[in-house]
């Protein structure tokens, strides 16, 4: 797989995941299993069954950030390599730069075109080995600030905005966590890809010149350096390649002749005085070029294959890493589980409104024939002191519901009827839900016997007295009834 | 492997929704004190990639218990037709809207369902509850009863005693507070009712079991992202002139913390979904900023470079240029022109930031100042962090689906509970690296998430205070209380 390809399946995965939030959950956990269990085989390899799940849902929308994003990254990079050439020509055309007066300085063309690459190269290295030794961290951040591949991001902004928003993922803060040694490794792929590029402009820029102008070298130096420690730093440099290029290495004696201040004044203008001396002064474009190769163009091209290797391998690990992409190669790689139910539940509304529904009128004056409503257990005699505090006068005690029958129910509802009392109040267990079957009981003793007949339903709530909850639960199912006398009262705690 | 039915049945508002909702961990359950609310059965099956291992079937309370019993007893026949007698019940009246509620309940006990019958532990026992306990024994069904102790009040004992003359497994569930554990335990004694069902229970008991690992990883990695952002935050702002008002630091700090917040707030509902708890209603103490003074004034310059890191640059550039000429007289110099170069470079640089942010090119400026605030330097912040965000987990892991109150989060938290030195230090060797800004290693959100994972492991125990702080800057603070 390409770098673009990579970087397009990794915004695309990132733009898929951000849209998949709204989502509903149950839908995605029955997608990604089925994804899941097709790609099965690739359950150990996460970035290949992110990539497999993208395939299998990818929308046209992602797939444009993700193409977008790669355009601009091959944009980007096709301005590093010319960027690269033009420095390296550039810098090669004003390094030699020979008028046939006086010759390049061989001193001045290493200094500029080998020994920064060598100190360049190093910081790389210092950049890159694993941050174990203290202080190192703090140098190696430096000389990541410092790696020119950081601008290439500055140039995004010279973009149309869908390219560059796709692509500043690399460098948004909220992504850091799964990006960031993404990110460092193609800021390092951009610097080595343009140094590459520079050091091909320089050869170029320097065969050009060897092959259309006939270039003469020298070297000087302040430095009190004779000509022999010249020759043995020469050597030390050529070391690399003294055995496969010795011809490549420059000599003793071309280092003796091709002195600076050894050469006549205007001696290697005059072709017909020092011909010969020309011919030798431009032997040293093999040690030149091989030096400009072996400490730039190698190390570079080495540097180049690691970052991109680097690059591509953190690319791999940051598919998962990216937000959702845990929880979602959970939803592949485990069992889909459903424990709700499948079809919506249907469910009766309450009016909680009406008007019409039992009134808690607090103060009567009646005597009631009183019913003990499935065996609350209270006790008469305290019963009959609080209802008279109500204004309830207790006519009979009377029982129904609970381990009674319904024909004992209807036997009940006959005495009432027959006893014609002023009223009638059932006492009920508060905490236990107002069944059908006392609705029905209600309902009975209304068609019964007088439709008019107050009829107050008591609530005992035992030691613990009456619970709000309780008395609401009661107040809105006798509602449904809209019986205008019908009353609900709360009992004290029992005694 | 036979799958399981198990017929959640009773009066009505003893809590069989609840349980129901509980153990198919489904939030969208009505639960109503309206008796009643339940019209129809609900099937909540258990399906693990397409394979049913179980069914639980919420039913509508019984309404008319006694006259649908009179009905029965009515009918000739001995014991062993009575099994006979309820389905012609079912029969005779499933188009009866008197007894709708008792012809639903019962259909899936005919079909083979087990009981599983509730009643309500805080409430006492009643005499209106022998009908319905006597339908379902003429059933002929395995069953089980379940007390679930929906109030204060214990009338458990009392329960007992009724219950064991009809049921041959009694247990007491809480719906609302039971735990995973609990929930699980529950799952094992519904196979204990029949032989057949074991198998089928156990496998869901197993893959849930993993199923609550999963999402404890997820929820630790979600933890560990969200302290790694919160700790490395930082906020700016570019001032328009060199003096600093009260009102744009206020504002920064606002816009800070609501930063913060929302980052926090985010982790908290990704959590809850990792948990099935979509429509929470949550009410927790913002997070306080610990740090007595979290800004700093710096120049920003084009390019994203700040003051610090022209100085860098500078002084490397320096010390490069001086290694040249140690390079050049054979390293004689002991370095020292790339330590002049290195010092020359940085004063350079630092001297003349602020000239260069006051320069402008074709009318733009090359930089100015800013206001900065964060990152968050105080010891104690990202425990704070992950104390509130493990006292949250541990709510979420253990609340049930029954439970619809909205979740309060104001209680100090059991963080680090039974963490011993060797796992402290470990942690707080992370948290020394993301107060370094290293942030930017995906392991060390790692390291992060594998310790808070072992911290979400651990029992509810002593809280163990956060390493000593700073005397200057006091005690540790609770969270909600900076």
């Amino acid at each position: 797989m390409t770098h673009s390809s990579l970087i397009g399946d990794l915004i695309d995965l990132n733009s898929a995941l951000k849209s998949d939030r709204s989502t509903d959950n149950d839908e995605k956990k029955q997608r990604d299993r089925a994804i899941g269990q097709a790609l099965q085989q690739q359950r150990n390899s996460p970035a290949r069954q992110l990539r497999g799940w993208l395939e299998q849902v990818r929308l046209s929308a992602w797939k444009r950030d993700g193409h977008h994003a790669a355009q601009l990254y091959h944009v980007l990079c096709v301005i590093l390599v010319f960027a690269g050439l033009a420095t390296g020509w550039g810098l090669a055309r004003a390094v030699l730069y020979y008028t046939g007066n006086a010759p390049i300085n061989i001193v001045n063309a290493l200094g500029l075109l080998v020994l920064p690459q060598i100190l360049l190269l190093l910081f790389w290295l210092l950049s890159t080995v694993p941050n174990r030794i203290p202080l190192l961290g703090s140098l190696q951040s430096a000389l990541r600030f410092l790696n020119p591949g950081r601008l290439t991001r500055h140039l995004t902004r010279f973009f149309p905005a869908r390219s560059r928003q796709s692509l500043s993922l690399f460098w948004d803060d909220a992504y850091a966590t799964a990006l960031a040694p993404a990110t460092r490794w193609l800021f390092s792929f951009w610097s080595q890809l343009f140094s590459v590029c520079f050091n091909i402009g320089v050869l170029l820029a320097a065969f050009y010149l060897i092959s259309f102008s006939d270039l003469a070298f020298a070297w000087s130096t302040t430095l009190n350096i004779d000509a022999t420690t010249f020759h043995h730093m020469l050597s030390a440099l050529s070391w690399p390649w003294h055995t496969l290029f010795p011809d490549a290495v420059p000599s003793p004696e071309l280092v003796e002749i091709s002195r600076y201040y050894r050469l006549e004044e205007g001696s290697i203008g005059n072709a017909s005085a020092a011909s010969e001396l020309a011919v030798q002064l431009g032997q040293w474009w093999p040690f030149l070029i091989t030096a400009i190769i072996c400490y730039g163009l190698i190390p570079r091209l080495l540097t180049l294959l690691i970052s991109w290797w680097r690059f591509r391998h953190h690319l791999d690990h940051a598919l998962p890493r990216l937000p959702g992409s845990p929880e979602l190669l959970a939803r592949m790689n485990s069992p889909l589980i459903s424990t709700s139910a499948p079809q919506p539940e249907s469910v009766v509304e309450f009016d909680a409104g009406s008007g019409d529904g039992p009134s808690e009128s607090g103060r009567y004056a009646l005597k009631c024939a009183v019913i003990d409503w499935s065996g609350t257990g209270v006790n008469s005699a305290s019963v009959a002191k609080q209802l008279q505090t109500m204004g309830i006068s207790c006519e009979e005690f009377l029982t129904a519901g609970g381990s009674r029958t319904t024909d004992q129910d209807s036997a009940t509802i006959v005495s009432v009827c027959n006893l014609k009392p002023e009223g009638v109040a059932v006492i009920v267990k508060s905490w236990e839900p107002p069944l059908l079957e006392f609705l029905d009981f209600i309902h009975s003793m209304r068609e019964q016997c007088n439709r008019q007949q107050p009829i107050i339903i008591l609530l005992w709530g035992g030691r613990d007295g009456v619970d709000g909850r309780d008395l609401e639960t009661w107040q809105l199912t006798l509602r449904q009834l809209k019986d205008p006398d019908l009353h609900i009262e709360a009992m004290g705690p029992a005694q | 492997m036979t799958t399981s039915l198990f017929a959640i049945v009773g009066h009505p508002n003893k809590g069989k929704s609840s349980i129901v909702s509980t153990l198919a961990q489904d939030e969208s359950v009505t639960i109503s004190p309206i008796p009643g609310t339940t019209i129809d059965n609900r099937y909540y099956p258990m399906i693990v990639d397409g394979e049913t291992l179980y069914a639980l079937v919420d039913t509508p309370g019984f309404q008319r218990a006694r006259a649908a019993l009179e009905w029965m007893q009515k009918q000739p026949g001995s014991s062993v037709d009575r099994a006979n007698i309820v389905r012609m019940f079912v029969e005779e009246h499933h188009d009866d809207p008197r007894f709708a509620a008792e012809c639903s309940l019962l259909t899936p006990i005919l079909d083979g369902a087990g009981i599983l019958y509730v009643i309500d532990g805080s409430r006492p026992f009643g005499e209106e509850y022998e009908a319905e306990m006597e339908i379902l024994r003429w059933t002929g069904q395995p069953s089980l009863a379940l007390i679930n102790m929906i109030g204060d009040s214990d009338y458990s004992e009392e329960w007992n005693i009724a219950l064991g003359q009809y049921f041959r497994i009694v247990r007491i569930f809480d719906a609302m507070t039971a735990d995973f554990d609990r929930r699980i335990q529950l799952l094992l004694a519904f196979g204990q009712i029949r032989e057949e069902w074991r198998e089928s229970l156990q496998k869901a008991v197993r893959i849930l079991e993993e199923e609550q690992q999963r999402r404890q990883k997820m929820s630790a990695r979600m933890i560990a992202e969200t302290i790694s952002r919160m700790v490395t935050y930082t906020r700016q702002r570019r001032l328009s002139g060199d003096g600093v008002s009260n009102e744009v630091r206020d504002s920064l700090q606002q816009v800070y913390k609501r930063d913060l917040t929302a980052i926090e707030q985010q982790c908290r509902s990704d959590v809850e979904q990792i948990y099935n708890h979509t429509h929470l209603e949550r009410h927790e103490p913002h997070v306080q900023l610990l740090d007595e003074d979290l800004f700093a004034t710096q120049t920003w310059l084009l390019f994203g470079l700040t003051q610090q890191q022209l100085i860098t640059t500078g002084a490397l550039g320096g010390a490069a240029t001086g290694g040249v000429i140690d390079l050049a007289v054979g390293g004689a110099s002991l370095f020292l022109g790339a330590g002049i170069g290195a010092m020359i470079g940085g004063v350079s640089a630092w001297v003349t930031t602020d000239r260069i942010a006051d320069t402008k090119i074709l009318g733009l400026p090359l930089g100015g100042k800013q206001l900065s605030i964060g990152p968050m330097r105080n010891i104690n912040f990202p425990y704070v962090v992950l104390g509130r965000a493990l006292y949250h987990h541990r709510m979420i892991e253990d609340r049930t689906h029954a439970h619809r109150d909205p979740l309060e989060l104001k209680q100090q938290p059991a963080w680090l509970q039974s963490a011993d030195t060797e796992h402290r230090k470990r942690l707080e060797k992370i948290f020394v690296k993301l107060r370094r800004q290293e942030t930017l290693n995906p392991d060390l959100v790692d390291a992060l998430a594998e310790q808070i994972q072992k911290l979400m492991e651990l029992p509810v125990a002593e809280t163990i205070p956060p390493p000593q702080q700073d005397v200057a800057k006091g005690p540790p603070l609770p969270p909600g209380e900076g």
